[in-house]
């Protein structure tokens, strides 16, 4: 019975994906706010993804029928999981074991692996340049944005979320790895396809991306999943860089403050080509990464 | 029972639907100053997006078709197509008075006249170019109409787009 409930009420389900939606629109608020604008209502991501799902769902020609129409239920259901491996509002995770860390990470990367797929699935042009794209993004940032979450998973010495977090308590690793914060915070962008980092469905060059030819539901799924992707990355940044999540008022405040960096750079900053974000990754992320963790790895061995 | 949730269900829709269009912009065959006053429409000083009101690329993800300019024979092909690859429910705005009717170009041996010879419109938007105020003033109530009891149906030209 309570693991239905954590499945789809809280904290998995209802709960992550009404979080999903205000942190949507916080994201678009704090942007219009720096765009000297006054933005979209509270009610906006709602009111988009009611109107998505009430629309007509058309499956395009030479398409394979059952991938089309499954790739968004997968990927909005990996999202979901992962949420229950994390502390979300600073509360225990619903599920943990040793060696979590890696799997959450990796059921994130299920999103943007299905976004590909759905991608290469049509025939449009503009979906396979998407999708080619989308797919290399994927694959520059994941190794540097997996090692930055490691670096603080190796002072702690376990791989499971919950003893990461117990252990950063209070202790803003922000300070002692600088270097994995920055490149955690970039690859969080780069996950979202945050501009700089929106080549994958830039849209004055290929109209949508990946997602070009899915209308209604389909396309709703795939935000409402990059929604629960942001709650989700947001809070493992927060609990392993800025000193854990502890309550609820911890969270919020932590978690907004790195989705007010994050929009900051969004705003200052113009799209990157496709071979400026593997090369930013491959050059100096993975590097600066590295660094970080060879100075952790000669400090934990001096120390001991 | 289920006619009391119909309703609602209904009522939520048309709710989400009013607050979150979602447009496409299409110039077939327009001398551009109706496309600077929809972008300028577009831009932060009018902030759309107070409204719901987003520029989408993809037809498949888009609304509200604005079109401007009067319809060529060349672009009447395009204007059909992306038309058709729009998904229900969508609605069309014309926008300038070429769009309306042709406008000066009425009767060119190149151009099939209005948007409604090529497609149902919703809404009809004129001048030369018609302000920004205008384009909005006409989309709310273009808008504004699917929460009333009769909300507007679409217009075909006279020939039915046979032309």
């Amino acid at each position: 019975m309570t693991s239905i409930i954590e499945l789809l009420l809280f904290p998995s389900g209802l709960f992550v994906l009404a979080l999903g939606l205000a942190y949507e629109w916080v994201d678009r608020k704090l942007l219009a706010q720096m765009q000297n604008r006054i933005g979209p209502r509270w009610f906006q991501p709602f009111a988009d993804l009611i109107k998505l799902l009430a629309k007509e769902e058309i499956v395009p020609e030479g398409v394979n029928r059952v991938l089309f129409l499954g790739l968004p239920v997968v990927a909005l259901a990996g999202a979901l999981t992962a949420a229950l491996y994390v502390p979300l509002l600073g509360l225990a995770p619903a599920y943990s074991f040793p060696g979590d860390l890696i799997v959450t990470v990796y059921l994130l990367s299920l999103l943007t692996l299905c976004m590909g797929l759905a991608g290469a699935n049509t025939l449009d042009r503009f979906s396979l340049i998407g999708a080619t794209r989308t797919l290399t993004q994927l694959f520059s940032y994941e190794a540097p944005f997996m090692l930055a979450l490691l670096a603080p998973a190796l002072v702690a010495g376990t791989w499971q979320i919950s003893g990461i977090v117990a252990h950063a308590d209070g202790q803003w690793m922000l300070l002692t790895q600088p270097l994995g914060f920055i490149v955690a915070i970039i690859g969080l962008m780069g996950k979202l396809e945050m501009p700089p980092f929106d080549a994958p469905e830039a849209e004055t060059e290929i109209v949508a991306g990946a997602l070009t030819e899915y209308s209604g539901r389909g396309y709703a799924l795939f935000r409402l999943g990059k929604n629960v992707e942001l709650v989700v990355g947001l809070t493992l940044v927060a609990a392993f860089y800025l000193g854990g999540v502890l309550n609820p008022i911890d969270f919020v405040l932590k978690t907004g403050g790195l989705l007010l960096v994050m929009v900051g750079v969004h705003a200052v900053m113009t799209r990157m080509r496709i071979e400026q974000t593997v090369g930013l990754w491959w050059r100096y992320g993975a590097l600066l990464v590295l660094v970080q963790i060879l100075i952790q790895l000669v400090w934990k061995v001096a120390a001991a | 029972m289920s006619n009391l949730v119909d309703q609602i269900t209904a009522g939520l829709k048309t709710w989400a639907r009013v607050n979150s269009p979602w447009v496409i912009h299409f110039n077939s065959g327009s001398c551009n100053g109706c496309d600077i006053e929809i972008l300028a429409t577009l831009t932060p000083r009018y902030d759309l997006e107070r409204f719901g009101v987003k520029l989408q690329g993809s037809p498949r993800h888009a609304d509200v078709l604005v079109c401007t300019g009067p319809v060529t024979r060349q672009a009447r092909e395009r204007l059909i197509r992306i038309y058709e690859q729009m998904p229900e429910p969508k609605f069309v705005v014309a926008v300038g008075s070429c769009a309306v009717s042709g406008g000066v170009f009425e009767g060119c041996y190149n151009v099939m006249g209005g948007i409604d010879r090529v497609i149902p419109v919703h809404a009809f938007i004129p001048g030369c170019p018609p302000r920004p105020e205008a384009i909005i003033d006409g989309v709310v109530k273009l808008l504004s109409s699917l929460q009333s009891p009769a909300p507007v149906q679409p217009i075909m030209g006279p020939d039915g787009g046979k032309a």
